[in-house]
């Protein structure tokens, strides 16, 4: 019944057993859109999100509170013009058909199960023999679209990724952003204090790691399973998630130092650490990390991207 | 047929580390070369010009006693706080270097020197005389010397620092903590006697019971207020008669607390109260100098008050005073707020030189290749800033300039100009002094470390294969070592360790999260686990295992704060317990049902469910009664009450080696009762009786850790765990719970107050037994529960654990071994670094040897004795 993981994956025998309950494969690693406005887009974001960073830190070292309230709404307008710029959007047919066409490994394509396109898939039957969909029409279909550049298309296209972006953007307001504030008690973060502070770092983590995830891949249960287990290919949405958690964890080493810097206080580090890992994660994640999916030996094979 | 050499090097790497941790501290812990010998006056009759200030000296220390508990706005000294205000008491905060533990604070207030941490260790194993100070230079002994009769009432401490020293004495031995009232008044029904007798010049009282009542309780205890009442009476009693008495006229009253005590009532590290004891010479004499204090007052900061000196300055004041020639080995400073008791300048200045001159003679000694003669001067003391012994000898040399141009003139400035240059040349001294790096004996070091490193790589062959086989759990295993082993250089993270661990901790559930998401969950075959009810058991565990895991472990995290940086922080068990007492016996009675509950799953028998009920019982009574008795405070006054009532003068003492004989007992009952259920979670009898054992050798606050490790170790049952994945889970959960339970790697963290359960006598072993499992009840605990989840394991299995255990112990070992010896001229070399090779020789010996190696050779045995009746039956 249980079909293989998609191609690229790197298994070891111990564990090589497919994902648990589901039947049909969950979406593969997503890649970068193949504009050239995406592919260079995808490069500034990411320095432009570190070098504002580095600007902002000596106020975010001043006030934490106010500066990361005040930089959030920047941060979630910046990444939600990098996830529509560069990313597939889920439940739009532009989405799955962005990719270029399915040609070598080095370059992946990109096919994005989405929440409605799912339901819809899955009883074409096509969708259980597991690897990346691209039905011909569709490709053809969306080049006419291109060469035609129908003014109006492009602006359903647009506004199909603004309703997207806004629709992630809201998601990860609401779950992410509470999920992550427990996972960071639960790593440590001090409880009965700094509320403000956990959960501005949370919600700036969540917009980081995974507005791209459920811009890219909607409410898919299986993505998701996949990402609960931290199994998820690489690719750039997961390098940059995973990149977040763990810089943000990495970033909890210098706070027992005896140097009483201001710098050292709780959610200073912790963000540098999840901006940092962030960048380093989707670089990797596109790049030398493609397709790999973290095995049990995550613990070693994070350490190594950071 | 590989397997023979292997297991034997795993058993040559525990031989050897003994030996190692010996050649090791040999080499760290040098004893210090002292000048032997008396001092004496030089040139005759000229110097004892000075004329004595006092004949006589009451010196009462009062052990722990912090300087705010004197001087504060809610002290109980408060006659002594009238004799401040009326200038009758000078008072001083006295520094007193880490390690602050009463022997090595005694010596530096008797011999004025700075002691060697090798005290510490002999401090803990009092029954050591080698390091008594009979041969050295004291101001008793100077007082011996000039035909002084001493008497000394309190801790045996002094007894066992100066043998035949005392025409009459009575000492108490120091480490019963438990009692709070007997230990003083064995010294307080000397006092009237001795203050009626004139024949004495030097009185010393050790009172114990504020320090008792320390490390019981803490500072904030109610019974803390109450001692210090108590102590004011004495002072109070004292004063009296020294205003009343013609013998005790020209007598002077030292009362002073030879270390601090932290926020937690223990000391031994260098926080800023323990290092903060109050310092206060007394005598109506000091009426006359005219200087009014405010008291009570505020610090200045934290535990500061008035003027801080070091506590190796009661030294040459004392002996100034007395017209003692100063110790040879003292680096102490005359105190200038006692020099106005002489009315010339001149006196003053003498004071002051023979002082200098000593300090002066024991820098010679220090730096045998230096020169101090003033006329081969060649340091050019007026260019650039200056470090170390230039300094000192620039001060000197300006010293000695002043005094060729005084040539006897009497003029005012130029004494004065003179008396500063004094205490400049003084103070620096004696920086240069205390900082000097004590001799190392840098062989040894080095030895110590190579056999270290050889233990290290005895069992790596076996290691790396095993690594290699699951190298996923391996470089977790391995980046652990590596983590480990950088953080020892750093002294922050050698004071934190604890986050660490925690952080490992989170990192290792998430590694175990996601493999046992990809992993197939397939159940061992045994055929319990395919009871409904397990499998609903399993798969909730299984499911949200990790987050339940996570979620107990962030409780746990902060059920005792500890370390030194976040230390103060509300905890569970100091902030919230004290004010939520019911929610902590509902806890504690919990924890005493779960373990009972757990005993009684062993076997079916009737005969055996009563005697775990009573055991159970009992040893929870066993618990209200110490608790009853060190720390009401946690129990709720309707209880306490109740108890006082029915159970006070009972014997605990009994009572407690009744339990622990009865818990005992359970292990051969179960042998001989057979029908044997089929248990839910892989436990065994020995480990549960353990569990009551250590429960009831626990703080009441730390008990409900129990139920959390419970949890933790079901889960983890769950979870199909490998032999590599087992060891590092419980290796990390050993060094996890150490902290959870309040460990930390500073010595102020020792927790006494449960070392002498059931102790009727002194017993420097069973104490150090006791003190051990009180402190790594956690530890011991993993020890026994990763038996209990081990007891399917093949016999290769069980190899290559106590080879992972093995490795780890050594890899760290080394890895302390090796900051010491690097750093061992680093600043915070004694209090941080020299407190954590102490801690990593218990991690290592006792620990490690006694523990996890002794829990397998009891598996050993045990599976052995199984197997020959198993054959029997047959």
């Amino acid at each position: 019944m249980a079909s293989p993981p998609p191609s690229p994956l790197t298994t070891n025998s111990a564990a090589s057993a497919p994902p648990d309950t589901s039947n049909k494969p969950a979406a593969p690693p997503v890649n970068i859109l193949p504009t050239q406005l995406a592919t260079t887009y995808s490069y500034i974001h990411p320095a432009a999100l570190l070098s504002a960073f580095a600007a902002r830190f000596p106020a975010l070292v001043n006030d934490p509170v106010s500066e990361m309230a005040q930089q959030l709404p920047f941060l979630a307008l910046a990444h939600v013009a990098y996830v529509m710029i560069c990313l597939p959007a889920a439940g739009t047919d532009s989405a799955a058909t962005a990719a270029a066409t399915p040609t070598s490994p080095s370059t992946p394509t990109a096919a994005t199960s989405s929440a409605s396109s799912t339901t819809t898939a899955t009883t074409t039957g096509s969708r259980t023999n597991g690897n990346v969909i691209l039905r011909p029409g569709r490709v053809g279909r969306r080049r006419t679209k291109d060469s035609s550049s129908s003014s109006s298309s492009t602006a359903s296209a647009i506004r199909g990724r603004v309703v997207a972006s806004l629709l992630s953007l809201t998601l990860t307001t609401l779950l992410a952003t509470p999920v992550l504030s427990i996972l960071l008690i639960l790593f440590g973060a001090p409880f009965t204090t700094h509320h403000a502070q956990t959960v501005l770092c949370a919600a700036h983590m969540a917009i980081l790691s995974s507005l791209a995830l459920v811009y890219v891949h909607g409410v898919d249960g299986n993505v998701w399973k996949e990402v609960w287990g931290a199994k998820r290919p690489g690719d750039v949405v997961w390098g940059g998630a995973l990149g977040t958690c763990v810089g943000a964890w990495l970033g909890a080493v210098p706070v027992p130092l005896d140097w009483d810097r201001p710098w050292q206080a709780y959610p200073i580090t912790l963000l540098t650490g999840a901006y940092v890992g962030f960048v380093l994660g989707s670089v990797l994640g596109r790049s030398v990390l493609f397709g790999k999916r973290v095995r049990f030996e995550e613990g070693e094979d994070v350490k190594k991207v950071d | 047929m590989a397997i023979l050499p292997r297991s034997w090097a795993v058993i040559i790497a525990n031989v050897l580390t003994p030996l190692a941790v010996l050649v090791f501290s040999s080499g760290f812990f040098p004893y210090k070369p002292l000048i032997p010998g008396l001092a004496r006056f030089e040139d005759g009759g000229n110097h004892t010009a000075t004329p004595k200030a006092f004949d006589k000296v009451i010196f009462m220390v009062i052990d722990a006693l912090r300087s705010d508990f004197v001087y504060s706005n809610n002290s109980g000294f408060l006659f002594t706080q009238s004799l401040i205000r009326s200038g009758a008491a000078l008072p001083f905060t006295a520094y007193a270097s880490s390690p602050t533990v009463t022997m090595p604070r005694l010596k530096a207030i008797t011999t004025g020197s700075k002691p060697s941490f090798l005290d510490v260790i002999l401090n803990i194993a009092e029954s050591d005389t080698s390091s008594t100070l009979a041969y050295q230079d004291t101001w008793l002994a100077q007082l011996k010397a000039n035909g002084g009769q001493l008497v000394m009432y309190g801790d045996d401490t002094w007894l066992k620092l100066f043998p035949g020293m005392f025409e009459r004495a009575d000492g108490t031995t120091s480490f019963f903590v438990s009692d709070f009232i007997e230990v003083d008044n064995n010294v307080t029904r000397h006092v009237s006697t001795e203050l009626s007798r004139d024949d004495w010049s030097a009185f010393i009282m050790h009172y114990l019971g504020l320090d008792h009542i320390g490390h019981k309780a803490g500072p904030q205890s109610p019974y803390m207020t109450t001692k210090q009442q108590e102590m004011d009476s004495i002072v109070a009693n004292i004063y009296t008669s020294m205003e009343q008495q013609q013998h005790l006229q020209s007598t002077l009253f030292v009362l002073c607390g030879d270390h601090g005590m932290n926020d937690a009532g223990n000391h031994g590290g260098s926080s800023v109260g323990e290092t903060s004891p109050a310092l206060l010479f007394i005598s109506p004499k000091f009426q006359a100098l005219d200087i009014l204090r405010q008291s009570p007052t505020d610090s200045h900061s934290d535990f500061q008050y008035y003027r801080t000196v070091d506590q190796t300055d009661i030294t040459p004041t004392l002996a100034g005073l007395l017209g003692l020639p100063i110790p040879l080995n003292s680096l102490g400073v005359f105190i200038p707020e006692l020099l106005d008791l002489w009315e010339t300048r001149s006196q003053r200045i003498d004071v002051l030189l023979s002082n200098s001159r000593q300090i002066l003679r024991k820098m010679t000694e220090m730096f045998p290749n230096r020169s101090f003669d003033i006329n081969s001067m060649n340091i050019a003391c007026d260019s650039g800033p200056l470090v170390g012994v230039d300094l000192a000898l620039c001060a000197w040399f300006r010293v000695n300039i002043l005094l060729q141009n005084s040539g006897g003139a009497d003029k005012n400035d130029l004494y004065s100009e003179l008396e500063s240059a004094l205490f400049v040349f003084l103070k620096h001294a004696q920086e240069v002094i205390r900082s000097a790096a004590s001799d190392y004996d840098l062989r040894n070091l080095l030895l110590g470390l190579a056999i270290t490193s050889f233990v290290v790589l005895l069992p790596l062959p076996t290691i790396y294969t095993l690594l290699c086989k699951s190298w996923c759990a391996g470089a977790f295993f391995a980046l652990c070592l590596l983590g480990y082993g950088g953080m020892m250089f750093a002294s922050s993270y050698v004071e934190e360790e604890q986050q660490f661990w925690n952080w490992m901790f989170t990192a290792w559930v998430f590694c175990l999260h996601v493999r046992s998401s990809i992993l197939p969950r397939c159940s061992m075959p045994s055929q319990e686990r395919n009871t409904r009810f397990y499998r609903l058991y399993d798969l909730s565990y299984s499911n949200f295992g990790a987050l339940a895991l996570l979620l107990s472990h962030r409780v746990l995290r902060r059920w005792n704060q500890t370390g030194q940086k976040f230390a103060t922080e509300p905890d569970i068990a100091r902030t919230f317990f004290p004010s939520h007492r019911l929610i902590l016996w509902f806890l504690v009675i919990l924890t005493y049902a779960n373990t009972c509950r757990h005993l009684l799953a062993h076997r079916l028998s009737k005969l055996w469910q009563l005697c775990c009920v009573t055991m159970a019982l009992s040893a929870l009574l066993l618990k209200l009664s110490y608790v009853a008795s060190d720390s009401p405070e946690l129990l709720p006054e309707a209880l306490l009450v109740l108890w006082k009532r029915v159970f006070d003068g009972g014997s605990t003492v009994l009572f407690t080696r009744l339990v622990v004989i009865g818990i005992m007992f359970l292990i051969p009952l179960s042998m001989c009762i057979r029908n044997t259920p089929q248990l839910l979670v892989p436990s065994t009898v020995f480990h549960d009786a353990l569990t009551l054992f250590l429960v009831t050798q626990s703080r009441a606050t730390n008990i409900p850790i129990f139920l959390i490790l419970r949890a933790h170790a079901n889960i983890l049952a769950t979870m199909n765990l490998s032999a590599l994945e087992l060891a590092i889970t419980s290796l990390i959960a050993q060094y996890m719970t150490f902290f959870a339970f309040g460990g930390s790697n500073s010595i102020a963290t020792v927790d006494l107050s449960n070392a002498y359960n059931g102790i009727g006598t002194y017993n420097v072993v069973l104490v150090g037994i006791l003190t051990f499992i009180s402190n790594w009840a956690g530890p011991i605990w993993w020890v026994s529960a990763a038996q209990a989840l081990r007891l399917n394991q093949a016999r290769h299995e069980r190899e290559s654990h106590m080879a992972v255990l093995t490795f780890h112990m050594a890899a760290t070992l080394m890895s302390v071994m090796a900051a010491c010896t690097i750093l061992r001229s680093h600043l915070f070399i004694w209090t941080v670094f020299s407190p954590k090779y102490l801690y990593a020789m218990a991690w290592a010996i006792l620990n490690h040897l006694a523990v996890n190696l002794l829990g397998e050779v009891l598996h050993l045995i045990s599976s052995k004795l199984a197997n020959h009746s198993a054959v029997e039956l047959l």
